[in-house]
């Protein structure tokens, strides 16, 4: 509806056509793809998408297991966030924590 | 007009705003709009135990969603001042849930 | 003042967003617009317990996805001078207006609008009332390592 209409012009997904994105979805799955298409309701079309698999016990943490599930569409509604593959790495903790609080 | 004028009232005042996560924010209101969604200068978070005192985090600005937010409370100054937090022991709130 | 001119503002400043799923994102604010959806650029990611970091070149986070945003002290000293040099812009040309009765505002904004009642804008009185140097990168990662809550 009124939500996420239009002007969705904060990114233009058209570079990232054909590149590797990650997105998060609401509810906590997150999969990486190919992508291949998308609309102004930033609903996606990811190809050779792969999902991480979450921690049995604990939901809300991802695992490094992923299943494949290849060609998806994910519903533009549920995306929470998109980034490039490219140039995403995990890293040490850039923050000096000088107590472990 | 939803919920607007409440908060007019208030601005460049401090408030304490409890958000849906259980964390109390303190700080002055400087705006807000049709979605409750503030900006808090100065803000700092309450962190509240019954081991020891409230411990105050110094937040600077901020802007908080409304849909993060339970509670927007005007805060009495004066009477703020006098409180000790130092002696002050309380349970730390609970997320709400939906 | 509106939150989201805040948050217009604050482009291509630092800030730190929390989404509701506890994770915090710091980066540069590229782009915003009214859902409140961002661009960040150069965005470092936390785990909602601060055990884990990723390094992102750039991310768009949905609007409805976000608690809240950190952003610099200065932003919000930024944000009074714009809406107070578009204030003295406007006048100038507003000759024709002295004449009216004073109801018809000649910028046609509502009458109930919430960004007026800063007419005070040199009564903001907290010249050196800030003793901080805004948020980074250290406080807001060790923020959201030290939280663990629920």
């Amino acid at each position: 509806m009124s939500q996420s209409g239009r002007k969705e012009t904060v990114l233009d997904l058209a570079k990232f056509v054909d590149k590797g994105v990650q997105v998060k979805l609401t509810g906590g799955r997150q999969v990486t793809g190919t992508l291949k298409g998308y609309d102004q309701l930033l609903n996606l079309v990811l190809d050779e998408a792969v999902e991480f698999l979450r921690d049995p016990d604990d939901p809300l943490k991802n695992t490094d297991q992923t299943r494949r599930l290849g060609l998806i569409v994910c519903r533009g509604t549920a995306v929470m966030l998109v980034s490039p593959t490219d140039g995403t790495d995990e890293i040490a903790n850039p923050f000096i924590q000088p107590d472990g609080a | 007009m939803s919920g607007g004028p409440g908060l007019e009232s208030l601005v460049d005042q401090q408030i304490s705003v409890i958000t849906n996560d259980g964390r109390n924010i303190v700080g002055v209101l400087k705006g807000f709009d049709q979605a409750t969604n503030i900006i808090l200068d100065e803000s700092h978070e309450r962190v509240y135990s019954t081991k020891e005192g409230v411990q105050q985090l110094v937040l600077g600005l901020y802007i908080i969603r409304g849909d993060n937010i339970s509670i927007v409370g005007e805060v009495d100054e004066d009477l703020d001042s006098n409180l000790d937090l130092s002696e002050l022991r309380a349970h730390p709130l609970k997320p709400i849930i939906h | 003042m509106l939150p989201l001119s805040l948050l217009k503002t604050a482009q291509g400043h630092p800030m730190l967003v929390e989404l509701k799923n506890g994770e915090t994102y710091n980066g540069h604010l590229v782009n915003c617009d009214t859902w409140m959806n961002i661009h960040l650029r150069e965005v470092i990611c936390t785990s909602k317990d601060g055990d884990r970091f990723w390094r992102m070149q750039e991310c768009y986070i949905r609007g409805n996805t976000i608690k809240y945003l950190r952003v610099p002290d200065e932003v919000i000293d930024k944000v009074q001078e714009e809406t107070n040099k578009s204030r003295t812009d406007r006048k100038p040309p507003g000759v024709g207006r002295g004449r009216g009765r004073g109801r018809d505002d000649p910028s046609g904004r509502p009458a109930k609008g919430m960004g007026r009642s800063q007419d005070d804008g040199g009564a903001k009185g907290f010249g050196g009332g800030r003793g901080r140097s805004g948020p980074n990168n250290r406080s807001g990662g060790s923020r959201g390592g030290g939280r663990g809550r629920g």
